[in-house]
């Protein structure tokens, strides 16, 4: 029995070179995506089912918090600027592209039902359903859960509590907020005050919450939507808001936002594709997804047992563009701090 | 032209292959090459808190490349050449190791032992690479020539023992030396580690920090301190090789595999410990985890993974073929490529050698976030818009990145070959192709296949610049990360046994080919 390598090949070689991304004309829309994957692309399935658009979608990976996609934005606008439309899964990174002038002024009527305090006054983008810091807590065990910010230095609470490093995503916009609040040096002695009490530091929000889901922790400071995972996947955890109560903080709320480029191409595409992502029915959508995200229209639908910011819980007041200004020069400072 | 290339002169051939990877590696290296000339900035490279880092990375890479050649050398020397029950299958599961995501086989090796920390880190890196001093081992000493072995044999079995060792040592620590530069550039394995147990961190982690600085000087320069151990160890690796091409050529039959004999229940014993520590115990642990709930969950372990496979195959099979694409095509295009340079360094003169070596060894040694922005920077322009666009970028990328352990695992086979038989070819008449594919590379053909394979293996895990790049950023590696930093534990698990299913099957095929020759002569 002979049979030749070429003949082994030809299968590999016919998958390889006869590959095509579908799309020889060219997408009507190229949607660059922070959302989680398995979150985004059904919606965006269904806007393409909806209009007929042909949507390219290029996505991040946790991993990069959301810098993988925003640096190749800025890369890409250099010679041949490719997407459209930039749906980032939290904020301050949006302002960035702002403020580098790769964004375009488009005042959605979907975007009326939202707080102000979540829509750029010159409305180059638009912030939707929200994640909120709150801290997952085992309801199985005894012990101190942490009520205010800074019941984590009071060693009683933090033996048995972790927070993620505040490197990337959520966690360094939350040290960034504290620390336009407190001032970098007293934000980097309260981490280092809140280690000394016993409070652990992970990588990420997810990987703390299933740390806590392990039983490794009693609580951890983490995002809504990871505490709702945990509590889907059948964990005894339960979720609690910080600094509730006269003259408290409140809650830090950091919303999905969405922008348009200035890629010059598909403007009338992208402007229908951000009226459908900032529908109350997107937002209902992604508030009955496993992350649960909180929706920032009101009156819009939500599960059972989920509360509502500004009715059940006291929500943080936030400069966003002073977050905005102040991340960089901030994540180099906690890089150095945490990194070592 | 055409002419050109039917000549015996390799120096268009020769050319050519430069060509492409100035395309396929050099071009996007540029734009990060300019911030390491600012030499303002390397005399602050590191300070204690990076130095400290460097050393961690280096003892951690070390210690993981000293356990892969512990469990891989002895497991390639003796399934390659000692007869016992099952041989051939633990041959072909060899491989099979390096198809693992190491993050994956961390989180196996977390689930069963819940070791953590630095020494975990060194486990799993060791455990994931073994393959590569295993595979480079087993290719010498399934070449070895039989006249020597026998002979050795003949004198006395000691001796014959000492020259299996001889032979396939020096491609064993090259194989580490692959495993020690994959080691220190993981930031994903450190950094689950430092999540589960104590916080502690790497230099691949002071690296990621300072690429999310877009002037590419912070991340340029934060990794050259990398890439310079990198280039000590390829110089390393480079000088085994010049050693490993004095050894024995072998134009003749290959030494045959030995009976066990009274060793054959500790030989197959201590094969099984081998095989479960690289393979079946992650494994296990992978297949446990497809299925895993939290204790207050209702559905059965079952229903659960069963949905995580529909899932995986629902949601994932888009992502496998376009990755199996361009990954498939990069393996193809180091087919040609590799033999052209293995050849150019064989027979450049002796001062070239080195640089070559570093020259093709660079894209390597770079972090792969680099190389994709590099490449935006150079190859996104409107007329390139296609090229830009489609699957031959991430292919020439991956084909430009993994070429080094291509170019040194064919180096290696083809330094076995007599030189007077290629000679003879060209007194013949024969062409530069024909000399080197059907003369030089004639006996060869494992190897070759073998290079191709491992580029592909590599190319499907590559996640950093697939992000980047448009035809590869819907990659069964972005589905899988994206997955696993979202929780989503029974879906990333049974994708990751869907892919390793698709990447095994070519090397079953393979083995099962082999055996079917070997019963038809």
């Amino acid at each position: 029995m002979r049979i030749s390598r070429a003949t082994l090949l030809l299968p590999l070689l016919t998958l390889a070179c006869g590959h095509s991304d579908g799309m020889s004309s060219g997408p009507d829309l190229v949607v660059y995506c922070s959302l989680d994957q398995d979150l985004s692309e059904n919606i965006i399935a269904k806007f393409e089912a909806r209009t007929g658009f042909t949507v390219e979608t290029q996505f991040d990976v946790e991993r990069n918090k959301t810098v993988g996609l925003v640096n190749r934005i800025i890369a890409e606008a250099k010679n041949n600027p490719r997407a459209d439309v930039y749906w980032n899964n939290e904020i301050a990174h949006t302002l960035r592209l702002k403020d580098a002038g790769l964004t375009v002024a488009y005042q959605s009527p979907a975007a009326d039902g939202i707080p102000a305090a979540f829509r750029d006054a010159d409305h180059h983008w638009t912030g939707f359903a929200a994640r909120a810091r709150v801290i997952l807590y085992r309801t199985d065990r005894e012990g101190l859960v942490p009520e205010k910010l800074d019941d984590f230095l009071n060693p009683a609470y933090a033996v048995g509590g972790a927070m993620a490093q505040p490197l990337t995503g959520t966690t360094l916009t939350n040290a960034t907020v504290l620390s336009l609040q407190r001032g970098n040096d007293a934000m980097l002695s309260w981490f280092a005050a809140a280690e000394a009490a016993g409070l652990s530091f992970g990588a990420g929000n997810a990987d703390v919450m299933r740390r806590t889901t392990h039983g490794d922790f009693l609580w951890c400071f983490t995002d809504t939507d990871d505490a709702a995972k945990a509590i889907a996947q059948g964990h005894p955890v339960a979720v609690r808001y910080l600094e509730q109560g006269d003259g408290s903080l409140g809650v830090l709320l950091i919303p999905n936002s969405i922008c348009i480029l200035n890629s010059g191409k598909n403007l009338d595409a992208a402007k229908q594709f951000l009226d459908y992502i900032l529908s109350v029915e997107v937002e209902t959508q992604l508030a009955f997804s496993v992350a649960q995200q909180i929706p920032l229209h009101v009156g819009v639908a939500m599960p059972a047992g989920v509360q509502i910011p500004g009715q059940d819980y006291q929500v943080m007041a936030v400069d966003w563009p002073a977050v905005a200004a102040a991340i960089s020069a901030r994540a180099v400072a906690f890089q150095e701090a945490f990194v070592k | 032209m055409i002419a050109v290339f039917h000549g015996r002169s390799p120096r268009p051939w020769w050319s050519l292959a430069v060509g492409l990877t100035l395309l396929a590696a050099w071009l996007p290296l540029l734009p990060i090459l300019e911030p390491l000339l600012r030499f303002d900035r390397l005399a602050h490279m590191l300070d204690a808190r990076t130095a400290a880092l460097l050393w961690r990375s280096t003892w951690i890479s070390g210690l993981a490349a000293l356990l892969a050649i512990v469990l891989g050398w002895p497991y390639a020397l003796l399934c390659t050449r000692f007869q016992f029950p099952g041989a051939g299958l633990f041959r072909l599961l060899m491989p099979l190791p390096i198809l693992l995501p190491p993050l994956m086989v961390a989180q196996a090796w977390f689930g069963l032992t819940g070791m953590t920390g630095p020494l975990a880190t060194v486990f799993t890196f060791g455990v994931c690479y073994a393959p590569l001093p295993a595979l480079l081992a087993a290719r010498s000493l399934h070449k070895q020539a039989a006249s020597s072995f026998e002979s050795a044999l003949l004198i006395a079995p000691r001796l014959a023992f000492w020259s299996l060792l001889r032979i396939s040592f020096l491609p064993a620590m090259i194989g580490a030396g692959f495993a020690f530069l994959f080691a220190a550039a993981d930031f994903a394995v450190p950094d689950y580690f430092a999540t589960v147990g104590d916080l502690f961190h790497v230099y691949a982690a002071e690296i990621f920090g300072h690429s999310r600085n877009f002037d590419f000087t912070a991340g340029a320069t934060a990794s050259l301190p990398l890439v310079l151990l990198g280039v000590v160890i390829l110089l390393g690796n480079a000088i085994l090789l010049k050693r490993q091409l004095g050894y024995e050529k072998n134009s003749g039959r290959y030494a045959t595999a030995i009976s066990a004999g009274r060793l054959t229940l500790p030989i197959l014993l201590f094969m099984l410990t081998i095989v479960t520590v690289l393979l079946l115990a992650p494994l296990g642990r992978v297949i446990f985890e497809t299925g895993n709930q939290g204790p207050l969950s209702e559905r059965t372990w079952l229903e659960v993974s069963q949905q995580a496979f529909r899932e995986g195959i629902d949601r994932g099979r888009g992502d496998l073929m376009r990755t199996l694409g361009f990954s498939g095509l990069a393996g193809l295009l180091c087919l040609f490529l590799a033999p052209l340079w293995a050849h150019m360094l064989l027979h450049c003169k002796n001062w070239l050698r080195l640089p070559l070596v570093v020259l093709v060894s660079l894209p390597l040694l770079v972090p792969s976030v680099a190389l994709g922005f590099g490449s935006i920077l150079m190859f996104n322009r409107p007329w390139l818009d296609q090229f830009y666009s489609s699957s031959l970028l991430p292919a020439l990328l991956i084909a430009g990145r993994f070429l080094p352990i291509a170019v040194f695992l064919l180096l290696d086979a083809m330094s076995r070959v007599p030189d007077s038989r290629e000679e003879n070819a060209a007194l013949a008449g024969c062409s530069y192709l024909q000399r080197l594919f059907r003369y030089r590379l004639g006996t060869q053909h494992a190897s070759l296949w073998l290079a191709a394979g491992l580029v592909v293996a590599f190319g499907v895990r590559e996640l950093d610049f697939a992000i980047l790049l448009p035809a590869a950023n819907a990659s069964a590696a972005v589905r899988y990360y994206n997955a696993l930093h979202f929780s989503r534990d029974n879906f990333v698990a049974a994708y990751g046994l869907i892919l390793i299913l698709l990447l095994f099957l070519p090397v079953m095929l393979h083995g099962w080919w082999q055996s079917l020759r070997s019963s038809d002569q």
